[in-house]
Order: structure tokens, then C-alpha cells, then sequence
């Protein structure tokens, strides 16, 4: 195992914070390459500030690196998927959105996008709807499009914020399953942010929890054998060691 | 009946009763014009259907100072191409600039502001003393009624572009032109149709206006013949202009706008 991304002494303020209190205040971290790492915490521990500033959406002190070098602002091998359904271009296609950030990334040939564009609309089962435009499509397609789209980037990471959390129950455990397949035989790290403890045993390799100014709390490694389901041996004891650290005072 | 059906049947009983309509429209047109009701002047008022479609060939065939009525389109037609093309292209380059420099969309804003509460037509008197009786006037009527209204929308439709497209676009190593022409030009297509239609209305009537009030010889145009044919009393000929008016319209409206919203924010489901 070699590590992908390393987070030293990491410090973020909004600007507009009336008092300065730091959203996350001296964050270290490290990531392993094809690590799931699921990232837990209450409503504004800095969970997505923390993605958002690996992505390079924010400004902060301290470094990030990813591959040895430092971050420094958005690239394409960093890819966010958001929660809101609404991060589709509308006026492109489900063929358009995916291929329109590999055209935009250099890759020239037209055949060969295609054959990318296509096989990432295969590995999340939307192969029939590549000519639909976005507004047509239901709220767990879009996901998977934009699932896809990251994907087909093949970027160094995939950063998930809440992707599924706006779902119903039904589609988000189909959803969580196929990503987790998708974990298992794709090359690639995800950092999947969650408020949901178990979706986060079912697909992590590695689970954090953060509390407020972004302190990590609980940090252990998920070596249950998968597919996990909450009958699995051992996940009522992780369920409630994860619970019990997001509760800590 | 269930007004509210949708689809086909909606359409063929819009259509059906549009078409009783303007029938009985016309049939009370033609009574009153035959009966003589408004007395002498009747026929001043109301020509006959007949002779009106008869003005209606003759304004074409015979037009008017040797010119066909086509010719007096085709003039109208090119300064107002010429026009709207300058005004919608100077509003997107403007409106780009503001995106670029702070300073430059307040100003911008603040002109665009003033100037849209402007009539054209009023500023007719000063355009002609600067430039004299020329085309170039017409122009730029048209202009001025293209910009200020293109302007305002495509601002507060980059202003109204959601942040997740922005960010999806610099996720993907997007930025400066590359953001504007790829992320904020195509999401705030609603915005800038919009700001098409309302452009367009506006230098139209601009257009038939600043004719009307001053013909230039050398490029006369629908507004000019229109008054001529009252200044001679042609009234028949005075009808059969606004029919064409009319139809000029509705083709710009139903050949031309209506079919770029169905092809672009209709079809993305960006409106309705």
C-alpha cells in the first residue's frame, strides 16, 4: 500500500466568520491508494469543507498533497460528486455529460471517448438512456451519471459528498451496492462523506469520524469481508463503537 | 367542455376557435363596410375585404414611386438585420466584460440602467442632428432598442448561473474563457432568449416608428410606405401594409424564436 494523499497541519476559516473560529483547525490525515474512506461527523464538523479544499474549491493553510505534489486549486484528478441531483449540465446529454469532461481533459479521439463514454455508462447501468437529456431522468439516475462521469475521468481521486443522501431508501441501498462493486473492481480511492453510519460500514475500507474544527475522533480500518449487511458478525459493535464516538462529548 | 386538455385535441380546438373568430371578425368587417354604416367616410374606414386583398396584390405588383412593396421590406429588413446583429453582438461583448472587471459592470449596470428607459424614437431628434438623415440612423435605433434589454438578461443570467455548474465546470480544469463560452453562456440560455424576444419587439416597433417619422430616400422601408399610402389616401393599401406587418411577425416569432427555445431550454427542460 502507498500512500496517495497526505493532509499536514490543515487550517480553514470562512472569511465571513464573524468571530474566526476555524472550520477545520490542524487536520492531518492520510489516505491510501484505493482506500473507501468514509468520513462521519454531525452537521458542521467540516466534513465537506474538508473535500472541498482537497478538491481545491477553497482557499486554507497548511498542505495537501496527492501524489507528492501540493494542491492548489479544482483539477480533473480530483473529481467531486455532489448531493444534489442538479450537478448535470442540462443542456447536454447522458452521452454529453460524460464525454464533455474527457474532451475538456485532453482526450482527442473521438472513437476512443466513445468507447470510455460507453463502458462507464455500462458500469452503472444507464447504457439505454445515453441520448436522455438530464431533466428526464429520475434522481438515483443522475447520481449514477454523475458516478460515471467521475469514472470515465479515471481522476487519482473521487470525492463523494453525501451522493446518495437526498434518495429514497430503496434506491440508495441499490445505489450503495453498486458503488461498492464498482469500489471493489475499479482502480480507484473515493473519500465518501456520510451522516449515515451505516452506509459508511457497508462501504468503507477505512472509517473517520470527525468532530467540531474538524478533530478526527475514531479512526479504524473496516476488515469485515463484503458485501456487509447490518446481520453481518461484528457490525452491531462497530455500528455502535462509530455511534458512540460521533455521540462523544 | 374541459378547457384545460392538453395535446391534440387541445390544439384543434385552440385552433378551430381562433379560426370562428377571426371569421366573425371579418364578416362584421365586411357588413359594415357594404351597409355604408359609418356614411361617407365608410369607405375610408372600412374598405371592403375585397379591395383590401386587391391593395394586397397591388402593393407588391405595383407598389408604390415605382417600387414594389418587397423592395420597401428588403429595406427595412437589412438595417434591421444590420442592427440587431451590432446590439446583440456589442451586448455580449459588454456583458463578457463585466464578468471580467468590477469596475467596468458597475459602470456598465448603471448605462444600461438609464439607457433602457430610453424610447429610441425619442432620441431620434439628437440622432438626426449628429448624424444627419441617414440609414446609419435606423441602425442605430435599432441598436439602442437591442442592447440595453440583451444586456440586462445575459448579466442576470451569468449572475443566475447555479454555483454546481460553475464548480463542476473547474472541476474539470475549466476557466476564464473557457468557463464563460462552456458553463455560463449555455446555462443561462433562458435568459438570453428571453433577452432575444424582448429585443426584438423592441426594434420592430423601433424600426416601423423611425420610418414612419422620417423616410430616407435612399433606403425607404415598410414604415415609410405605410405613410405614404395614408398621406394619398390609399386606406385599402394602408391595411393591406399592417397585414404584412402582421405576417412579418408572426414568421420571426413562430420560424424563428419559437423554434430556438424548443431546440435549446425547452428541450433541456430548463423552461417550460
Amino acid at each position: 500500500m502507498s500512500t496517495i494523499l497526505e493532509i499536514k497541519d490543515l487550517h480553514k476559516s470562512f472569511s465571513d466568520n464573524p468571530d474566526g473560529t476555524e472550520v477545520l483547525s490542524s487536520l492531518d490525515l492520510e489516505v491510501e491508494k484505493n482506500e473507501f474512506l468514509c468520513i462521519l461527523g454531525h452537521s458542521g464538523c467540516g466534513k465537506t469543507t474538508l473535500l472541498r479544499c482537497i478538491a481545491g474549491f477553497e482557499s486554507f493553510t497548511g498542505q495537501v498533497i496527492l501524489n507528492g505534489s501540493a494542491v492548489t486549486s479544482p483539477s480533473p484528478d480530483r473529481i467531486m460528486v455532489f448531493q444534489t441531483f442538479e450537478q448535470l449540465f442540462p443542456w447536454k446529454t447522458v452521452f454529453g455529460n460524460v464525454d464533455f469532461p474527457l474532451k475538456q481533459t485532453g482526450h482527442k479521439d473521438k472513437a476512443e471517448r466513445k468507447r470510455v463514454v460507453e463502458d462507464a455508462l455500462k458500469k452503472v447501468r444507464l447504457s439505454e438512456y445515453a441520448h436522455y437529456y438530464p431533466h428526464q431522468l429520475s434522481g438515483g439516475m443522475k447520481q449514477r451519471v454523475a458516478i460515471a462521469r467521475a469514472l470515465a475521468l479515471k481522476p487519482k481521486l473521487i470525492l463523494m459528498d453525501e451522493p446518495f443522501a437526498a434518495l429514497d431508501a430503496m434506491t440508495r441501498r441499490e445505489l450503495q451496492n453498486e458503488l461498492l462493486l464498482l469500489s471493489q473492481t475499479e482502480d480507484c480511492t473515493i473519500l465518501f462523506v456520510t451522516h449515515n453510519i451505516q452506509e459508511a460500514i457497508i462501504l468503507g475500507t477505512r472509517n473517520i469520524v470527525l468532530h467540531k474544527g474538524g478533530k478526527i475522533v475514531y479512526d479504524k480500518r473496516n476488515d469485515m469481508e463484503k458485501p456487509i449487511s447490518p446481520s453481518s458478525e461484528g457490525f452491531g459493535r462497530i455500528w455502535q463503537e462509530m455511534r458512540d464516538a460521533i455521540y462523544m462529548e | 367542455m374541459n378547457r384545460s386538455q392538453s395535446g391534440k385535441n387541445g390544439f384543434v380546438y385552440k385552433l378551430s376557435v381562433r379560426i370562428v373568430f377571426t371569421l366573425v371578425v371579418l364578416g362584421i368587417w365586411e357588413y359594415v363596410a357594404r351597409a355604408r354604416l359609418l356614411g361617407p367616410r365608410s369607405e375610408l374606414i372600412f374598405p371592403s375585404l375585397e379591395s383590401i386583398g386587391a391593395a394586397f396584390v397591388r402593393n407588391f405588383v405595383k407598389g408604390y414611386a415605382h417600387l414594389s412593396l418587397w423592395n420597401y421590406i428588403g429595406n427595412s429588413m437589412k438595417l434591421l438585420l444590420a442592427g440587431l446583429f451590432i446590439g446583440i453582438a456589442l451586448a455580449f461583448v459588454f456583458s463578457g466584460l463585466s464578468t471580467v472587471s468590477r469596475t467596468f459592470s458597475v459602470i456598465y449596470n448603471y448605462v444600461v440602467s438609464v439607457c433602457d428607459l430610453l424610447p429610441g424614437v425619442a432620441l431620434l431628434p439628437v440622432v438626426i442632428v449628429i448624424f444627419g438623415v441617414k440609414s446609419g440612423v435606423i441602425v442605430f435605433l435599432v441598436v439602442h432598442a437591442v442592447i440595453w434589454p440583451m444586456s440586462r438578461n445575459i448579466m442576470d443570467g451569468f449572475m443566475a448561473v447555479p454555483m454546481i455548474y460553475v464548480e463542476a465546470g473547474r472541476n474539470i480544469g475549466l476557466k476564464g474563457a473557457s468557463l464563460l463560452f462552456k458553463v455560463y453562456l449555455p446555462a443561462s440560455t433562458a435568459y438570453i432568449v428571453s433577452g432575444l424576444k424582448v429585443g426584438w419587439a423592441r426594434a420592430w416597433r423601433g424600426l416601423i416608428s423611425a420610418e414612419m417619422i422620417f423616410g430616407i430616400a435612399s433606403c425607404p422601408g415598410i414604415g415609410l410606405f405605410i405613410n405614404q399610402m395614408r398621406t394619398n389616401m390609399n386606406n385599402a393599401e394602408m391595411y393591406a401594409t399592417l397585414i404584412v406587418i402582421i405576417i412579418i411577425g408572426v414568421i420571426v416569432q413562430y420560424g424563428i424564436l419559437s423554434p430556438i427555445e424548443k431546440n435549446t431550454v425547452k428541450k433541456w427542460g430548463m423552461s417550460r
